[in-house]
């Protein structure tokens, strides 16, 4: 994972000089609803609208 | 990156800090209710330790880890995969499908397939709410091979069932194309490479003729329909290509497509298995692209195994592909019909006789599957109860796919399956988006409509 020690290297140095300013915001969000998902790797139902 | 330390003993649920390779935010998630927030990261270690987000959490994480359990444990089946037939025209390295049957198999008589189909309107009936439609997909092998029994089907059975078709696009000429999209089919198609010599690598008919310009017409003959997609499976040999397909897919006007990894669950496929770093980083690539292209026209090519993934981490009961929880939807909200009428968790059993669930038209039909050992050892398969995957952070994001391939490749359900990495990286990528204020450009439109909000917090 070259890609990840990359960023992490770039992000401490950003992350450092970020840090004197105020704290970024929390972000949390769930979203609920009647579960229907029949999806499969080999196939997606395109439009859900449609199967309803 | 996961690190899945226990954030300190606490007599309430705790937070475990994520990596997630951000310049600002780290990710903090209790893996039991797959809740997680994204937490400015030179604030972590007080942000775990308890405060106004831990105390938000606390209260709703009772609900959430119901909402989970319901979600893994207490779906009824609400679709079924068909497989009209055994045979196919093409040889694809990495089918799930023995040659042998694909050669040579059988098709499944018209009349089996319309008795078939009463005998699951019927069963979907006694478990559905009214109102609601199950949904069949024609599946593997390729089902127009025997598309006078899967047409007679569906116009017997257009009002009981949302019909779909996933198809390798060579049989698809304008009458089926006019048949099919009349009836609001939605369409899969398949298509591994930007140009001929990519895809012929992995996807030819059994005399090596290439089909990549076969698809490339069924392709512009969709232009315009609402519901299509195009899977391209992800291998050794067109991973350079990944950001190429793209561009091709968003140049046709597809509306959704999947770059998905192969099933490593038959052998052949395990020869042309990508590494996880090789195939995040050519991954990521094509979704950046797909980004700038809809940056640049306004229009978007949904990446749908990746907006699954975003999807599972913003609204776990929304999402659609049922491979990224556990137990996966084999076998317990979808299941697979043979074409020699035998009921399986998934199609991608269908090679494995010891997953065969026994015949539909027997008479415990359905119900005796879904009870069978077979489906058991598949439904019964829990990524919290093996390792590595119990103690991950972000098993319940990842699902820790598939149970055809853990069992096949790695020996045994107890096993992770062949991309543990790779959903790693898919996991802090998405939740990178989510910190970047710029997931809804990876998803569908109006894909949360219907949802409620359960949680939001800005701190
Ligand atoms: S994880 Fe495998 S067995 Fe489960 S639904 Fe996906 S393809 Fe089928
Ligand atoms: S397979 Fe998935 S759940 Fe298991 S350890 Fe890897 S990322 Fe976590």
């Amino acid at each position: 994972m070259t890609r990840t020690v990359q960023t992490q290297t770039q992000t401490q140095a950003q992350a450092n000089i970020q840090q004197p300013q105020a704290a970024a915001p929390t972000i949390a969000v769930r979203k609920s609803c009647n579960p229907d998902g029949i999806g499969l790797s080999h196939y997606v139902l395109m439009d859900k609208k449609a199967a309803k | 990156m996961t690190a899945a330390l226990p954030s300190r003993a606490l007599a309430g649920p705790a937070l475990i800090p994520v990596d997630i390779g951000h310049p600002v935010y780290a990710a903090v998630t209790d893996p039991d209710t797959a809740f997680w927030a994204l937490v400015d990261k030179t604030r972590l270690a007080e942000t775990v330790a308890g405060g106004p987000l831990l105390d938000a959490y606390r209260e709703q994480a009772g609900a959430f880890g119901q909402e989970l359990h319901a979600l893994r444990f207490g779906l009824k089946p609400s679709g079924v995969y068909l497989n009209p037939t055994e045979r196919c025209n093409l040889d694809c390295t990495y089918c799930y499908l023995p040659g042998k049957q694909r050669s040579g198999g059988q098709h499944m008589p018209a009349e089996t397939l319309i008795a078939s189909l009463g005998r699951l309107r019927d069963y979907f009936r006694s478990v559905m709410p009214e109102g609601r439609k199950p949904r069949a997909i024609f599946h593997g092998a390729e089902p127009l091979m025997n598309q006078a029994a899967v047409f007679a089907a569906i116009n017997e059975f257009a009002d009981d069932f949302a019909f779909g078709v996933q198809t390798n696009g060579t049989l698809l000429n304008d009458a089926a194309v006019d048949f099919l999209t009349s009836r609001n089919v939605s369409i899969g198609l398949s298509l591994d490479g930007p140009v001929a010599g990519i895809t012929d690598a992995t996807r030819r008919t059994w005399g090596g003729k290439s089909v990549h310009g076969k698809v490339l017409a069924a392709m512009d003959k969709l232009k315009g329909y609402g519901s299509w997609s195009v899977i391209t499976t992800c291998t050794t040999e067109n991973l350079p290509h990944l950001t190429s397909m793209v561009e091709l897919f968003h140049a046709h006007e597809v509306p959704t497509c999947m770059l998905n990894t192969l099933r490593c669950t038959l052998p052949g496929a395990r020869g042309v298995k990508p590494a996880d770093g090789e195939m995040a980083k050519a991954f990521f690539a094509a979704l950046d692209r797909s980004h700038a292209l809809y940056r640049e026209s306004g229009r978007k090519l949904v990446v749908a195994n990746f907006a699954n993934i975003l999807i599972g981490i913003l609204a776990p009961t929304a999402r659609r592909l049922m491979c990224d929880i556990s137990p996966c939807g084999g076998g317990r909200a979808f299941f697979a019909l043979a074409a020699d009428g035998s009921l399986y968790p998934c199609s991608e059993f269908i090679g494995l006789p010891r997953f065969n669930g026994g015949s539909l038209l027997s008479e415990g039909g359905v119900e005796a599957a879904l009870a069978s050992e077979a489906f058991k050892t598949v439904i019964g398969r829990d990524v919290d109860k093996f390792s590595p995957c119990g103690d991950c952070a972000i098993r319940h994001f990842c699902g820790s796919p598939c149970p055809a391939e853990a069992h096949e490749m790695n020996g045994g359900m107890e096993k992770i399956g062949a991309f543990c990495d790779f959903y790693k990286e898919q996991v802090n990528y998405a939740l990178r988006l989510i910190a970047d204020g710029k997931a809804d450009d990876y998803l569908w439109d109006g894909w949360d409509e219907g949802t409620e909000t359960l949680f939001d917090l800005s701190l």
